[in-house]
Formats: C-alpha cells, sequence, structure tokens
C-alpha cells in the first residue's frame, strides 16, 4: 500500500503556453527538412530525389487519406486564404497526425490560422504539462511559493488554537438545528410512511401526507402551504451565529458575501443584497456594506444604498467607492450639492479618479441648469406649460400634467418631474396611467425609473440636461451632433458617417488640409452660427474664402465646405439668392454634395422656385433616399406644381441630373472628385441663372418689405412694421428673422398671444434661436405664465450665457412666479394645457441647422405626437450605439432612443441583431403604435433587401408580443397601408425560409 | 483518502506532504466526505466496498463515532451537507450505492435513512455512480441530485419527499456537482463516461422541457469528477480519464430565462469557456477537490497511486 507521496506545485496559469517545438521524427518515405516551404516544392523535390515514375503517382492520389483532403490544401497559400474553420481543424489533425509527412512549421502555420480565425477552436487545446517552478520568472516563483507558504503558517496556527469548544456550547448549536428529517418532524419514524421507489415517489400525495399531520397540530398548516410550488425561494436574511466560533464566523461572513457577489454577477441583485446582508449579520464588514449598496443602487434602492454608504464611511471615512456610490445616490436623490461634496472627496483622496471628475463635471451641469427651476420645486410646480395650438392631443397630456404634479407633490425633496411630461406617449403612456390608482412612495421610484429610462434614451426630456451632455466635450460628438437636426436619419449624419474626419474637422476646426489662418476663421465663423449671428459668420467665412483663394492651393473640399457653411448663413439670414450661388460654388467644387444641395434647394424653394428646389431635392434623395426633410419638401413641391402646372408638370422640370453611383451616399470621401464627371449640364446651369434672374425681383421686394418694416421698428411704429412683416411673409414663409421681428413689435403691442405665436413658428424652424426663446419668453411674461417665461429664460441663457437682459428678466419672473405661485397650484387643475418641451440644440457645428423644419411642420399638426417629435428635435449625441439588448430594459432604451431619433437604420440594426424569438420577451409590454411603425418601417427600407426571412422572423414575433392587438387595433388608415405594402414586398422576395401560405396567415394575424 | 482501507491524513509542510498519520480498516473505503460535520468537530463520514456508512473523530479513529449497514452493495459516492458552514438546516449525509438505492442519513439518527429512493420491484436496479446535495438555502429546502451508470440523472426534492425532474444523458453519469450547495439551486454540472460534460441551469424549470443545459466535450476519456472553485461558482475543474485536468468558465447568457409559446418560463443555457488544462498522468484521475479556504489550492488523487496537491493562480483575475 505503500503509495508514494508526491509533491507538485504546477502553475495552471492563464499565459498560452508557445507552441513547443515538435519532435522531428524520420519518417518512412521522405526526409524533410524544416525549410520545405510548401507541398508544392516539396513535391518538386520529391521529383528530384524518387524520380519521375513516382510523381504521378503522389499527385494521383490527390487527397489525404483521412478526410480526404486534396493534398494541395496542404500548403501555405491555401491555407492562409481559407476562413473555413472546420477544414482547417481538418487540415491541422492531418498535419499533425503526421501520415503525411511531419511539417512542424506548416503546422504552426495552420494553428496560428485557426487561432486567427477561431481562438476558441477545440483543435488548438492540447494538452500540457503541469507548470513548474522553471516555467516561471524568479520573481513569479517567489511570490507563488510565499504566498502558499505563509498561507500554511497561517493554517498551522490556527489549528494550534484550541478550537473545541465546551460540549454545552456544542448541544446548543445542535439545539438549533432543525428537527431529524421524517423521524421526529413531519413523518413518523414508520418507514412505510416514506416513499421507497420511485414511482412511489411520484405519487407521494404531499397534501395528504400533511392533512395527517395537520390533525395533530395547527402548526404544520403553514408548512403545508409552502408545498405548492413553485414558491419563492425563502432566504433568511440572518443567520444564527451562537456557538460559532471567530474563525467560523469570518469563513460565514466571507462565503456569504462571495455568494453575494456570484448572484451580483449574474444580475440577481435582489439575491446579492440578502446574502450581503447575510454576511453583514455574521460580521459587519465595510466591504460587505459596499456591495451591498452597489446592488441597491442596481436596484434603485436609493434610501438603503445611502445607508449602506454611510455605514461604509462610518467604518472607513475614506472609502473611495462608498463615496462614489453615495455621490450617484445622492445624484439620483437630486441632491446635487451633497453628490459634489462626496465627488470632491473623491478627488482628494485620488485626484486622478477620471470616472468621479466625469460624474462631477455632470452634476455640476445640472445643478447649474436647475438652480433657477428648484427655486420653483418646493411649491411643486415644476412643469414646463405651453400652449400648443393643437387640441387633439389636449386630454393625454393634461391628464400627464397632473399625473405629473401630484408625484410631484408626493415628496418634497421634489425629483423634478419634467422628465415625464415630455417624451412621447409611447414610453410613458402606461406608467402614468398606473399612477391614477397609486400615491405613494412607489409611485415616486416608479417615476424615477421611468425617468431614467426615457432620459437617457430619448433625452427629450429637461432642456437642463441637455447641455451637460452636450459639453462633456468628446470630439466625437461633433458628429453626433449632425444627426440631431430634424428626423432621425439626418442628411449631415449620412455625410458625417462617410467622412467622418472632415466634417471633424469643420467642426472643431482641426482641419489637416486647411491653413491654421483659414481654420481659425472657420471654427469663428461655426461659433458665431451656433450663437446666431449669422451676418458675422458670413464675413468671417468669407475672410476665410479669400484666405484659402490667395494661398492658391488645391483644397476645393475645404473650400466647398466654407462655401456651404456661408450658404447656410445666408439661408438663415433670408439671403436666398447670395446663399444659392455660394451653393453653386461649392457644388462646382465637390459635385454631389448634399449639404449645398439641400441648402440651395431650401433657398429655391423659399423663393418659390418649384422646380429648380424640385429638382435639387431630388438629387438629393439619389444621393441618400433617407433623408427625410428632402422627402418631406418634395412631396409638397410635387404638389405646389401640379396645383400650378396640372398634370403635366414635369416636363417642365428642368432634367434632374444622374447621380454617379459612387457619389451615393458618401460624397466627399475622397480629393478626386475631379475624375468625376460633372453632374449639371451647362444648360442646365444657365436655365436656373435665368430663372434666378426672374425671381431676383421677388427677392428684391421682400427685402425692400423687410427694410420698411425694420425702418419702422426703428422709429416705434410698430403697427405699420407688423403690417410690412405681415406682407414679407407672403413672399417668404420662411424666414425666421421676420417672425422674431414680427414677435418683436407683437410684444410692443402688449399682443403677447400673437408674439407667442410667431416666436412658436420661428422654434419649429429652427429650433435654437435665441431671440425666440427670449421673445417667447417675455410673450409669457406678458400672458402671466411665469413658469414657461422662466423655462424660455432659461434657455436663453443656456444658448448663451451672457445675455445680461435675460438675466434679469429670469430674476423678475422667478419672483413674480413665487408671488404667484400658490394662486398657480390652485390653478393647475384647470390649467390642463398641452405640454411640450422644447429643447435647446448646442450644436458644436455650425452646418447642422439648416434643415429646420419645413413649412408644413408648423400647420399640419396631426396628432400631439407629432407635435412633440416636431418641436423636439431628435438630439443624440452621437451615432446611436446600437449593441445587442440583454434584456427588456436595455431594449427599451434602445427602443426609445431610436423612436425619438426616428432612426430607421439604427432601428434596423437593433432588429437585426436582435433574435426574433426574443422580441416579445425584450419588448414586453412596451410595445406602441410608434413602436410597431418604425419597425415596419425599418423593416421595410433596411432589412427587406438584406434578409427576406428576418423580416419574416421579426414580424411573426412581433405579433407575439403583449399588446400587439391593442397596437394594430389603434393603427390608422395610413399605417395600416405601410403594414400592408411591407407585406407585399415580402411577397414579392419570398424565399424559401417562409412559404406564402404562412405570409397570408401572418397577414390574418395583422388583420389585413 | 481513496487507498482502500487505508486512510491517510497530510500536512502541507515546507513544500512537502507529510504523513500525519496512518489509519488501517479492515473494508477498503471508497469515498468520504466532511461535508455534514461542523467546522469545530470535523468528523469524516465515509462510505466501503461492503455497503457502510461510517463516521470518524480523526482524533480517535479507533473506533467510529456513526456507523450503518446502509447498503447492500460497494457505496459509491457520498456527499454531506449542513456542515461546514454549508447550507442551512440539518446536517445530512447522502450515500449512492451499486444496489440502486441512494439514501439520506442524518447523523443523530442511528440504524435508518431519513430518506430512501431505490427503483420499484422488478425494476432493474441501476448502479448509482454519483450523489449530490443541493438547493440548502434555507432550513427546509434541500435536494439530492444522482446519477445512475445508464446516464440518467435525478433530482429529488427532499422538502416535498418527490422527484422533482430527470433526464438521461446517455452515458454514464461519473459525477454530479451544483455549483453551491446552499444557494437556491443554481446550476449543476454533471460528468460523463464518454468525456463529455452538461451544465444544468437549474434556476428555471420549464414544465416539461426540465432545466436547459450545456454540453462540451473536454476529452476523449471519461471524466471522473467535477468540482466548482468554492470562491467562485461560475469555475470549475473537470478531472480526466487522460490524467488531465481542465479548468472551465461557465458564461451566463444575456437572460437566463424566457417565455415560450405557452407563456412558460424556460431556462437558456450559457457557454462554456476553456480556461486551462493540463496533464499530470497517464492514468485517469479520480478524483479532486479544493481548499475551501486558499484559493486556487486543489488535490487530486490518481490510479497512478499518487497525490498531487496543485495550485491555480490567477483565479482572481477570471
Amino acid at each position: 500500500m505503500g503509495a508514494k507521496m508526491n509533491f507538485c506545485s504546477i502553475e495552471l496559469g492563464l499565459k498560452i503556453e508557445k507552441d513547443a517545438d515538435r519532435r522531428h521524427r524520420e519518417t518512412g518515405r521522405v526526409q524533410f527538412e524544416p525549410l520545405t516551404s510548401s507541398l508544392t516544392a516539396l513535391l518538386e523535390k520529391i521529383q528530384i530525389v524518387m524520380g519521375d515514375e513516382s510523381v504521378p503517382f503522389l499527385l494521383d492520389q490527390g487527397t489525404t487519406k483521412t478526410y480526404q483532403i486534396p493534398i494541395a490544401h496542404l500548403d501555405y497559400k491555401f491555407i492562409e486564404k481559407c476562413t473555413d474553420v472546420k477544414h482547417l481543424e481538418k487540415i491541422l489533425r492531418v498535419l499533425r497526425s503526421g501520415e503525411e509527412g511531419y511539417y512542424p512549421e506548416l503546422t504552426l502555420f495552420c494553428e496560428k490560422r485557426i487561432k486567427h480565425l477561431d481562438p476558441g477552436s477545440r483543435a488548438l487545446r492540447k494538452d500540457k504539462p503541469a507548470a513548474t517552478a522553471s516555467d516561471f520568472t524568479a520573481e513569479e516563483w517567489k511570490t507563488i511559493s510565499s504566498e502558499l507558504m505563509s498561507w500554511v503558517t497561517e493554517m498551522n496556527e490556527d489549528d494550534k488554537k484550541p478550537q473545541f469548544l465546551g460540549t454545552d456550547t456544542l448541544h446548543e448549536r445542535q439545539d438549533n438545528l432543525p428537527p431529524i428529517r421524517c423521524s421526529s418532524s413531519c413523518l413518523p419514524a414508520n418507514q412505510k410512511n416514506i416513499p421507497r421507489d420511485y414511482s412511489e415517489w411520484d405519487k407521494f400525495d404531499v397534501e395528504k401526507e400533511c392533512s395527517k399531520i395537520d390533525e395533530g397540530c395547527e402548526e404544520n398548516n403553514s408548512k403545508a402551504r409552502l408545498f405548492s410550488r413553485p414558491s419563492i425561494p425563502i432566504i433568511e436574511k440572518k443567520i444564527d451565529t451562537t456557538g460559532m466560533t471567530e474563525k467560523e464566523k469570518i469563513f460565514i461572513a466571507t462565503r456569504e458575501k462571495e455568494k453575494g457577489n456570484e448572484a451580483f454577477a449574474i444580475g440577481d441583485y435582489v439575491e446579492a443584497v440578502t446574502y450581503y446582508s447575510r454576511s453583514i449579520s455574521v460580521i459587519p464588514t465595510a466591504a460587505a456594506y459596499n456591495n451591498k449598496a452597489q446592488a441597491e443602487i442596481k436596484l434603485k434602492d436609493w434610501d438603503s444604498a445611502l445607508q449602506d454608504c454611510e455605514k461604509v464611511l462610518g467604518m472607513e471615512p475614506g472609502n473611495v467607492k462608498a463615496l462614489m456610490r453615495r455621490a450617484t445616490v445622492h445624484n439620483q436623490l437630486q441632491n446635487y450639492q451633497t453628490a459634489i461634496e462626496d465627488l470632491n472627496k473623491v478627488l482628494c483622496i485620488e485626484p486622478e479618479n477620471a470616472i468621479a471628475k466625469k460624474n462631477l463635471l455632470e452634476i455640476e451641469k445640472k445643478l447649474k441648469g436647475l438652480k433657477p427651476v428648484s427655486e420653483t420645486e418646493g411649491k411643486g410646480k415644476r412643469i414646463l406649460i405651453q400652449d400648443v395650438e393643437d387640441s387633439e392631443g389636449d386630454e393625454e397630456r393634461g391628464e400627464n400634467t397632473e399625473e405629473c404634479e401630484r408625484s410631484g407633490g408626493d415628496k418634497s425633496s421634489g425629483a423634478p418631474v419634467r422628465g415625464e411630461a415630455a417624451p412621447g406617449p409611447g414610453a410613458m403612456g402606461s406608467a402614468q396611467r398606473k399612477f391614477h390608482s397609486k400615491g405613494s412612495k412607489a409611485e415616486e421610484r416608479e417615476t424615477q425609473k421611468q425617468k431614467e429610462s426615457t432620459e437617457s434614451g430619448l433625452k427629450k426630456g429637461t432642456s437642463e440636461k441637455k447641455p451637460q451632455k452636450h459639453l462633456s466635450g468628446r470630439e466625437g460628438e461633433v458628429n453626433g451632433y449632425l444627426r440631431s437636426d430634424q428626423k432621425g436619419e439626418s442628411p449631415e449624419a449620412a455625410v458625417s458617417r462617410s467622412h467622418g474626419a472632415r466634417s471633424q474637422s469643420a467642426g472643431g476646426g482641426n482641419s489637416t488640409s486647411l491653413p491654421p489662418t483659414a481654420a481659425k476663421l472657420k471654427s469663428e465663423g461655426n461659433e458665431l452660427f451656433k450663437s446666431g449671428q449669422f451676418g458675422e459668420a458670413v464675413l468671417k467665412y468669407s475672410e476665410a474664402i479669400d484666405y484659402v483663394i490667395g494661398l492658391g492651393e488645391q483644397s476645393p473640399d475645404d473650400l466647398s465646405i466654407l462655401y456651404s457653411n456661408r450658404a447656410a448663413c445666408y439661408l438663415k439670414e433670408g439671403n436666398c439668392s447670395d446663399c444659392i450661388q455660394d451653393c453653386n460654388r461649392a457644388l462646382e467644387l465637390q459635385p454631389f454634395s448634399l449639404k449645398p444641395l439641400l441648402r440651395r434647394a431650401m433657398a429655391n424653394e423659399s423663393l418659390e422656385r418649384y422646380r429648380q428646389a424640385y429638382v435639387d431635392y431630388k438629387t438629393v434623395l439619389q444621393i441618400d433616399s433617407n433623408i427625410q426633410a428632402a422627402n418631406d419638401s418634395a412631396n409638397r413641391i410635387t404638389k405646389t406644381l401640379i396645383d400650378q402646372d396640372g398634370p403635366s408638370w414635369r416636363e417642365k422640370l428642368p432634367p434632374i441630373p444622374v447621380v454617379p453611383v459612387a457619389a451615393q451616399l458618401h460624397r466627399w470621401d475622397g480629393g478626386n472628385f475631379t475624375s468625376e464627371n460633372k453632374p449639371r449640364s451647362t444648360t442646365d446651369i444657365n436655365r436656373e441663372e435665368q430663372l434666378q434672374m426672374n425671381c431676383e425681383k421677388a427677392e428684391e421686394k421682400f427685402q425692400t418689405l423687410k427694410n420698411e418694416g425694420n425702418d419702422f421698428v426703428k422709429k416705434g411704429k410698430y403697427e405699420e412694421a407688423v403690417n410690412k412683416y405681415s406682407e414679407c411673409m407672403k413672399l417668404n414663409t420662411k424666414e425666421c428673422t421676420i417672425y422674431t421681428n414680427r414677435a418683436l413689435c407683437y410684444l410692443k403691442l402688449y399682443k403677447y398671444e400673437e408674439a407667442k405665436q410667431d416666436c412658436d413658428h420661428v422654434l419649429q424652424i429652427e429650433d435654437s434661436n435665441i431671440k425666440a426663446f427670449y421673445r417667447r419668453a417675455l410673450a409669457y411674461k406678458g400672458l402671466q405664465n411665469y413658469q414657461a417665461s422662466v423655462d424660455d429664460f432659461n434657455r436663453v441663457l443656456l444658448i448663451d450665457p451672457n445675455v445680461l437682459e435675460a438675466k434679469k428678466e429670469l430674476e423678475e419672473v422667478t419672483q413674480l412666479l413665487n408671488l404667484d405661485s400658490s394662486a398657480v397650484v390652485g390653478n393647475q387643475q384647470k390649467q390642463r394645457k398641452k405640454i411640450t418641451i422644447q429643447e435647446v440644440t448646442e450644436s458644436d457645428e455650425q452646418e447642422e441647422r439648416q434643415f429646420a423644419t419645413s413649412e408644413d411642420d408648423v400647420t399640419d399638426h396631426v396628432t400631439s405626437k407629432e407635435a412633440v417629435q416636431k418641436c423636439v428635435p431628435p438630439q443624440s449625441s452621437e451615432k446611436l450605439h446600437i449593441s445587442e439588448p440583454s434584456n427588456a430594459y436595455d431594449f427599451g432604451q434602445i427602443i426609445n432612443a431610436v423612436n425619438t431619433n426616428k432612426d430607421k437604420a439604427a432601428c434596423a440594426d437593433l432588429l437585426t441583431i436582435t433574435d426574433p424569438k426574443k422580441l416579445p420577451v425584450l419588448l414586453s409590454n412596451k410595445l406602441e403604435g410608434e413602436i410597431l411603425l418604425i419597425f415596419i418601417q425599418s423593416l421595410e427600407y433596411y432589412v427587406l433587401g438584406k434578409d427576406p426571412d428576418l423580416v419574416y422572423q421579426h414580424l411573426f414575433y412581433l405579433s407575439k408580443a403583449e399588446r400587439f392587438k391593442v397596437v394594430l387595433a389603434l393603427l390608422s388608415k395610413n399605417e395600416k397601408e405601410q403594414v400592408q405594402q411591407l407585406f407585399d414586398l415580402l411577397a414579392e422576395n419570398q424565399n424559401h425560409q417562409y412559404s406564402l401560405e404562412d405570409l397570408e396567415s401572418l397577414k390574418k394575424v395583422y388583420e389585413l | 483518502p481513496r487507498a482502500p482501507g487505508a486512510l491517510r491524513l497530510s500536512e502541507l509542510r515546507g513544500g512537502r506532504l507529510a504523513l500525519l498519520r496512518e489509519i488501517e480498516k479492515a473494508k477498503p473505503i471508497k469515498c468520504g466526505t466532511f461535508g455534514a460535520t461542523s467546522l469545530q468537530q470535523r468528523y469524516l463520514a465515509t462510505g466501503d466496498f461492503g455497503g457502510n456508512l461510517n463516521i470518524w473523530n480523526l482524533e480517535a479513529p479507533e473506533i467510529p463515532v456513526y456507523s450503518v449497514k446502509g447498503h447492500k452493495e460497494i457505496i459509491n459516492s457520498i456527499d454531506g451537507v449542513g456542515g461546514l458552514g454549508i447550507g442551512e438546516g440539518a446536517p445530512e449525509i447522502v450515500t449512492g450505492s451499486r444496489d440502486g438505492t441512494v439514501k439520506v442519513w442524518d447523523p443523530r439518527q442511528k440504524d435508518t435513512p431519513v430518506a430512501n429512493m431505490e427503483p420499484v420491484q422488478g425494476e432493474s436496479k441501476r448502479d448509482c455512480w454519483t450523489v449530490a446535495f443541493g438547493n440548502a438555502y434555507n432550513q427546509e429546502e434541500r435536494v439530492v441530485c444522482a446519477g445512475y451508470d445508464n446516464g440518467d440523472i435525478k433530482l429529488f426534492d427532499l422538502k416535498t419527499m418527490s422527484l422533482r425532474w430527470e433526464t438521461n444523458i446517455k452515458n454514464g453519469v461519473c459525477s454530479v456537482e451544483f455549483d453551491r450547495k446552499d444557494v437556491n439551486m443554481n446550476k449543476l454540472v454533471a460528468t460523463s463516461l464518454e468525456g463529455k460534460f452538461h451544465v444544468f441551469d437549474m434556476r428555471t424549470q420549464h414544465p416539461t422541457k426540465g432545466f436547459a443545459s450545456v454540453s462540451e466535450k473536454a476529452q476523449k476519456s471519461t471524466i471522473w469528477q467535477v468540482r466548482h472553485l468554492p470562491q467562485n461558482r461560475d469555475i470549475f475543474m473537470t478531472s480526466g480519464g487522460a490524467g488531465s485536468l481542465h479548468l472551465w468558465k461557465y458564461e451566463y447568457p444575456a437572460q437566463r430565462s424566457k417565455k415560450d409559446s405557452e407563456g412558460a418560463e424556460m431556462g437558456v443555457a450559457g457557454s462554456v469557456s476553456l480556461l486551462q488544462n493540463v496533464t499530470l498522468s497517464t492514468q485517469p484521475i479520480s478524483s479532486l477537490d479544493w481548499s475551501p479556504d486558499k484559493k486556487g489550492l486543489c488535490v487530486c488523487g490518481a490510479f497512478d497511486q499518487t497525490v498531487r496537491v496543485l495550485i491555480v493562480t490567477k483565479l482572481n483575475k477570471v
């Protein structure tokens, strides 16, 4: 029996062992040197060695013995190109087996290739011996062995200590134990009562057994009920530690904490909290409290988290993690000041803590944005109320308002609930409804949760939250801003994605090709444009252009951007003819650039040159068919032209240039534009110029009228000025300045309602017009709607913090508001006004604005939803990052973001990576008409072409989702048509994955 | 302690194993566990070739503190719960034997098992190769999982005294273990004769489909044993017939459960990735265990009459 004792200290470290050189063995057939580079070369060698007869034999054989792989595949070139991992694995096995000869280097190469393609491949697994001391550096080995030694000594010391307690404590412990199963507890000791074989086990009637016992004792009643499965796991929150030694306690506390960590790791936070509590009940440690706090943060149990953080800090005042977590909690509880204090403490301890810095910055921004408002919070008024002209949505909105107030009022510390009021009913509907029935803290939490989800996803909500996100200052966001324009897939987004670097340079002024002076001028111009000083911006851009031209350098794309930017300024100023000129120049330099085309189209449209505008829009759509603004405008113009020219309107159109394929969707992606065909025929341009001349008159008239109006304003004759401006508007409805000017006149005339309407109009077109905000704020003040007024002033200050008047007014209005608040609170119930939250766009790039809402958006409010969407420009700080959603919450967030932006491409991405089968789970009960619609649209536009089967799958599982029937019933006729259309397309693109019958039955489900 | 009839207690001392005491018993011992004893007592429970269950006080090993002739044939496997601070509730020992029965014992009750699971009369008796406790997260709940030579895995619920679930993995089940005995059933690993192992997600039981599982082929030879790292339940080591050890990590899926077409919850299995492997011997490594105190320290016994102590480093970085 004398087994010898071995001690092997073995390292199973994670380093992947370099492949050891395989031994060369001599095969019977041929001796190969490692230098044989490929089998082809090898065959030649054989030829020499063996003579000519043997070669045909070898070549005839053709394949390997085991897997029938063509011998030619055992070659560097083949392996290098092969992407079929299975095949490569076979090759590797053949190579390793040595039946075709030994080629260590080729084997190694093949292994590398497989590793490159599939790092987890099983073929790469190799037996390897345990690591020994020699496999480590002296240092590593020293740490390993010294750790082990110290542990051994520690254990030995523990062993020597008296471990056995007196027998009495042992007995005590045993008394705590549950009774012996069966014998002394529920079941009598008689063995026959216990099932003995499997079938008996199945038949064993627990209820009956229990009822038998119940006769004897009532106590077991509760136990019997517990038998019904599935029972919710009941884990004691505390551990009875009587009679335990300190050592045992430590052991158990650690173990419970580990269980908590494991539960936390898989996202089971409730269980994690339980185990942390258990650990704490044995021995309270800072680490356990700290982890518990983190789990509670995940559960959004802010109060408990706060308590736990404080306990940690009681034990370890300098615990960075606890400080960070407490800051998070305070942040969530809206105690920004305390949050900032905590973060500052963190930064005192760890000055380099990047997360703390970032959070601090965010919170400070939030605080700054909130300050004026928070003054009013205590009074239970934290909702922006704005009149919106349409009545349809009123009821719902009003309800929301009420809800928000109610829930807001529940908590005096008051989380501003304005986030809720804003997001589309899609996200909010269900949550809001719930508020009716309940009225407690749970509600508040719900609100919070909802808010979080909507905020991050939608970013519709509070205007205060906005800038902080924007200013977080990542370069990449410049790109993001580009898409924050009108609707979803804005043209800038398309452009910016295709030539990210370049547009970044446009935003940041760090262009590589622009000379520094020009770049500086350009960024100054961008700044001016952002702040709405278009005239000055034009000057800057002109300087930049002159400078670049003066240099004589060939940088057509930069020049083109400069022209394009100047065109944007002109467009804003209403100087349409100059705008068109600049656009033409930009297009000469860079044919088929989206932005100049779009700008020219808009300018043409506002000059009522519908045909040119139409052509330009169409060209834009050829380049990128996803530009909603262009689509809308093209449709609108079509209508106008049909009215104007009758059914044969198309004949009068100038020819629409054909966009070369290379130019589609990726403009400016190379400097070699010269090789591209010049898109516009000269006749085309000539004709356009003629028309331009014709329209010059209208333009002139417009200008004179405007100037006259301005003169009247200067003289104080506001009535007359209003008339002039109104005439101007007949000529050009898109000119913002006219509206803001007229709003000013109305203000002076105390016609606040009209002034407000004008401002609203401007803001529809241009969401960050500072003047419009300022004037609307004054109008609200006049209308005694102080809350709205305060909010507008805040926006003004957000756009430009240096507007002194706004500050002054703000203070005044805030005071008024405070005076008035009690009265207002009383009035709230009556004031069922429609609320929309206006968003301020802080753009880093001036180019983003020219796609401001087109006219019809203002007039065609159909539903409140739309109104909200249009008022609130979709914001995303960067391109929606779509990652596979792990749970319904993630999914919901992405959907919300997608929905806000109407970003069908992103939605399509999402749908592509989402397993259709999971759709119902992921959607949970959040399916809404809007979501359904955007799904349908993105499936149609993006997914259908690539993978019709996926579309079918999605449609199929979509119909399994909760609320599907309800949503379907609520679809409008128009929307139904879209669904129908998708089905038609599906039928056309039919493939073998689904049959027409399937489609038909699914159609029935969709009630088509 | 696998050597027939002999128990050896050893101590790590200065990089060598030092023999503390050698105890010889008449009947060859097949398996043993400390699982049902308190941290203070440290009594060892053993099952031997004669079907006897003995509990020994290792300080006084002459007479067992508890002894029962539990089975007619060899006790293949033993597991304990409720001791060592692991698992709520009473200390219990479960034994699985070649005679096809699985019996649960309470050291406080002499002579008779507290639960007995055996095939019906007439049904062919299968050799029970392995047993394991689990789900002991409170005083009432407790399950026993048993694996048989025909590939059956049966899960007995000791609270309701019912067969909760059974499945067949086609090949003899060499070893089963819950990742934790003392939590709400989370995962179960079952290894098989032909070199595969299955990881079952035990959180969600579907009414008909049972538990979701993922299987992985570790090696060409039998996987003799699986043991989860006491400090991290998602890492486990399998010991194989070719003398190799494989260290695995289980990765949870994004969502552990989903609704099937009838709306019943069903589990979703995750994936398993190999962290490291090592070959120690040409003979099978038949048993394996981790140190509960020192993370990464483990011991394994092989058919080449050798006990090896290994340390696995960098486990905290996984």
